[in-house]
């Protein structure tokens, strides 16, 4: 039974791969894309929102990544699949996976040869370093993932070339880093699109507006922050880059345009409609039952997410400098009222790790109590009073920021609410120089499938930056900072895992966020699209390449 | 039949005989009454009524209803629909959103903030109308070309979109101009904001009218007999605005308050988690199709306001200067050219 299923399976690729080959043109290959669909047409999609950025070095939500993910393909990437399996670190430009030497500090690899941007301009292997360079001197957030590499925190300070842990041929296409210590997150870190190459005249300044060519199937034509952007097929990837990289699908519709719309009501109405073919963000609350009942399994699925929904609180500034009031402020957050404020779409949660992420072991450290919650506030008896709770206003958040808003003032806070333009609300919260920054909400979307990923950027001493931070508690815990990195240095096992666990409930004791919730997305289309072949990837969402007209 | 001549009432006295003929404005008096009864009346239906403040949410509670228990907010996240008196009162237009706010007592003082600003924003705007409209009619010259070519500015800008981003500016970051300081959830915010771009609206018409009547015999006689221009402005030719300002004043506030909706609406006028009429439709806007009433209600309430002080308005007009009528008419049917108004200026 096992060798006739394995004949079959055979001939059922060989015969796909035909039909792929037969109406691909001659470039790449069909893998991901199904090729059942019709090939072409236009998919027009919506967002909620503007990508923070439209630039791979700095965009860190995952608006952005979703939005640049089939177009700057990095030297490692993620695996074109759902669920566990799209967490797989897979080669992209690189020919294959690192070789990892010196204890683990070194990591060489090699691109593909003849690769091309969109432009036409041959991607080189010195291109590497120089988009770590530009991204550090962008001051993006995720600069502190690459900090590791000789020479970079050095960089980072003076902002002066090269990184001295990075050496690059471009003739042979070798590319070896050296790390100051081993690390066993640096492979996925490799796979993140803030170090795709880009060539190496690209301006050193955001250029969401006028995105700079990609290596992947698709290019972003058109930018219009705030209102929406487009994409066209990479001209080199059928000629060049689909040829070197024949795993990597190629994408079955030839242009995509993406509109920003900001009601998400009107989204739903108009996938109903047809007028657009896909919305990125979840059906809003008020919509999402009806949504799930009439199209689950035709147009609509339910896609579970590693994420951790959270309040932050600023342990650098008072009232939420005592770890008295941030207990306080956990022991009174009701995570089942936010349950129904985001209608069932969030399943409650009081940790920093999620479920579904190696390390997750369920505590409860603060069940809901408003006593105790005042008992420490008397305790505390913080002098400051006056706080200002931030949230964006994009529907639910800006409900779970009102509840949070509430809950504050329940506990003797004088609060002053500020909803931002979604737009913009990480890019306010993460400058240090915005005034009044004591609490709000955040979320956060694993970037890989790595505790860690939950730690270093968000709770990290060395995360916290003036612009572009995302350690908006501004946690700062020496002990807690050398597990980090001591954990950070090992590969992931089963040790490293309780370890992560123990440093879970560690943060939690000092309370510098208020968790709430790990979310559910969906995916939802218009009838036009066929449902089964869009992949929802848990680090980079919904792949371009993936949709298809039925 | 013994009739008391009107040449020995006054004209305050003719005005008010005039307007209380008019069946359909004291109707609509009535009704702007009551409503300022209903949300004067808000802190008596929280407190001894509903027994929640306008902002207190009730996500995870239950109510009694005739017995049953029922969930405020449905797991599903659905708020609670009118309940009338079988809670007691208790949510009686529903829960607002999932935060389980009850729907009655925001609507309540919701309307107090929507009047609220109206009223302050009209006020500011006529106050600093009626100073600007006197020295450019008064004094001419420079002064006058100064003021006008001002306002003349204020009126070709889109209002409704300026007004809109300065809105969210001062939502975010609030206000700090020397001495003056707001935070950013201030309800001064969307005042000022509102009386400084409508002004014109009022400014011009008294500009009109003081030019005209600074060239009156009383004004002469009141310059000859040494009247400072201080003296001639407000006690000489202010008096004789009267009619004029109260007829803008009453049009203005319901202007203003469709200028709130308008801003709040958008998110530029009163901040979350206060609530106003427009505030209101924005949050029913996203229920509107299970819990229709969520923004009906409040919509429903600034029509009738908006309508009420417009009638009582055009009564005003009707009453306090009859001749004048035909003029206001023809001023306000100029001012409403499509052609002379930019983008947003619809509404005013």
């Amino acid at each position: 039974m096992k060798k006739l299923g394995a004949v079959i399976a055979v001939l059922v690729l060989a015969a796909l791969s035909t039909i792929g080959l037969a109406s691909c043109g001659g470039g790449g290959s069909t893998s991901g894309g199904g090729g059942e669909g019709q090939k072409g047409g236009t998919l027009d999609g919506t967002y909620a929102s503007f990508p923070d950025y439209l630039d791979p070095a700095l965009s860190y939500t995952a608006e952005g990544w979703t939005a640049m993910a089939d177009v700057y393909i990095p030297l490692l990437t993620y695996k074109h699949a759902n669920g566990v399996e799209g967490s797989e670190v897979v080669p992209g430009l690189a020919k294959e996976m690192p070789k990892i030497s010196n204890g683990g500090k070194t990591y060489t690899l090699f691109l593909r040869p003849g690769l091309k941007y969109s432009d036409g301009s041959p991607v080189k292997a010195s291109d590497f370093p120089f988009a770590v360079e530009r991204m550090i001197k962008l001051n993006s957030g995720g600069s502190s993932f690459y900090l590791k590499i000789v020479g970079a925190e050095q960089f980072a300070k003076t902002k002066q070339g090269p990184i001295s842990g990075i050496k690059a041929n471009d003739k042979t296409g070798e590319i070896s880093i050296e790390l100051e210590g081993p690390s066993g997150t640096f492979t996925n870190e490799l796979g993140l699109m803030f170090v795709a190459p880009l060539p190496q005249d690209t301006p050193i300044e955001d250029l969401s507006g006028n995105p700079p060519p990609g290596t992947g199937p698709y290019m972003i034509t058109k930018s219009q922050p705030g209102k929406g952007w487009e994409y066209e097929r990479n001209p080199y990837w059928a000629k060049d880059n689909g040829k070197a990289m024949p795993e990597y699908p190629e994408g079955v519709v030839d242009h995509a345009k993406m509109t920003v719309i900001r009601n998400p009501e009107t989204q739903v109405d108009d996938i109903e409609r047809g007028t657009y073919q896909w919305m990125q963000n979840p059906p809003p609350a008020s919509r999402y039952a009806e949504v799930k009942e009439k199209f689950e399994g035709t147009q609509f699925r339910i896609e579970p997410t590693i994420s951790t929904y959270y309040f932050w609180m600023n342990t650098k500034e008072p009232p939420f400098d005592d770890v008295k009031v941030r207990q306080a402020v956990n022991y009174a957050v009701d995570a089942k009222a936010l349950e129904r404020i985001y209608a069932g779409q969030i399943t409650s949660t009081q940790q920093i790790l999620p479920p579904g992420m190696p390390g997750y072991e369920q505590f409860e450290l603060y069940p809901h109590s408003m006593d105790k919650a005042e008992e420490l506030m008397k305790e505390a008896n913080p002098s400051d009073k006056d706080i200002t709770v931030w949230t964006d206003t994009e529907s639910p958040n800006n409900e779970a920021g009102e509840y949070f808003n509430e809950i504050l003032k329940q506990l003797g806070f004088n609060t002053t609410l500020k909803q931002i333009n979604a737009d913009n609300y990480f890019t306010v919260i993460g400058n240090l120089s915005t005034p009044d920054l004591d609490a709000g909400w955040s979320d956060w979307f694993q970037d890989y499938p790595h505790p860690n990923d939950f730690f270093q950027p968000l709770l990290a001493g060395e995360s916290i930056q003036p612009t572009n931070n995302n350690n908006f508690a501004q946690y700062e815990n020496p002990a807690i900072d050398k597990k980090m990195v001591e954990l950070a240095e090992a590969q992931l096992g089963p040790d490293q895992e309780s370890a992560y666990a123990e440093m879970d409930e560690e943060v939690m004791e000092d309370a510098p966020w208020a968790p709430y919730g790990t979310r559910t997305l969906s995916t939802f289309v218009s009838d036009e699209i066929e449902l089964e072949s869009v992949i929802f990837n848990p680090t980079f969402g919904h792949y371009l390449t993936s949709f298809e007209f039925k | 039949m013994p009739t008391e001549p009107s040449a020995e009432r006054g004209p305050w006295s003719l005005a008010l005989r005039r307007f209380l003929r008019n069946r359909l404005a004291l109707a609509f008096l009535g009704l702007f009454l009551l409503i300022i009864v209903f949300v004067l009346a808000a802190p008596l239906w929280a407190n001894h009524v509903a027994h929640t403040g306008p902002n207190e949410e009730h996500t995870v509670e239950q109510i009694t209803v005739n017995g049953e228990k029922k969930d405020v907010v449905s797991v599903e996240g659905k708020p609670i629909g009118p309940q009338w008196f079988g809670a007691g009162g208790k949510f009686f237009l529903g829960a607002d959103s999932r935060l389980g706010r009850d729907e009655m007592v925001r609507l309540m003082y919701g309307g107090r903030t929507s009047l609220l600003i109206g009223i302050s924003a009209a006020l500011l705007a006529t106050a600093l109308a009626i100073v600007l409209g006197l020295l450019a009619g008064y004094f001419g010259g420079w002064v006058d070309s100064l003021i006008a070519r001002t306002l003349d500015v204020i009126w070709s800008l889109p209002v409704f979109l300026i007004g809109l981003a300065v809105g969210i500016a001062l939502a975010v970051g609030g206000l700090k101009l020397g001495p003056l300081e707001l935070s950013s959830g201030s309800l001064w915010n969307p005042i000022l904001i509102i009386s400084i771009f409508t002004v014109p609206y009022i400014a011009r018409p008294i500009r009109g009218e003081v030019l005209s009547l600074s060239r009156k015999e009383f004004v002469e006689a009141a310059i000859a007999q040494g009247a400072s221009p201080g003296r001639v402005m407000f006690t000489e030719i202010l008096p004789n605005l009267a009619s004029t300002v109260i007829v803008f004043f009453t049009l203005m506030i319901a202007n203003s308050m469709l200028f709130e909706a308008g801003l709040s609406f958008l998110g530029a006028g009163v901040q979350p988690p206060n609530s106003s009429w427009g505030t209101m439709i924005t949050v029913g806007v996203e229920l509107l199709r299970i819990q229709p009433l969520l923004a009906i209600l409040p919509g429903l309430m600034i029509m009738l306001t908006v309508l009420s002080l417009n009638i009582v308005g055009d009564a005003l007009r009707d009453a306090l200067d009859p001749r004048g009528k035909a003029r206001l008419d023809a001023a306000l049917q100029f001012e409403a050219q499509p052609a002379a108004k930019p983008l947003g200026e619809a509404t005013l």
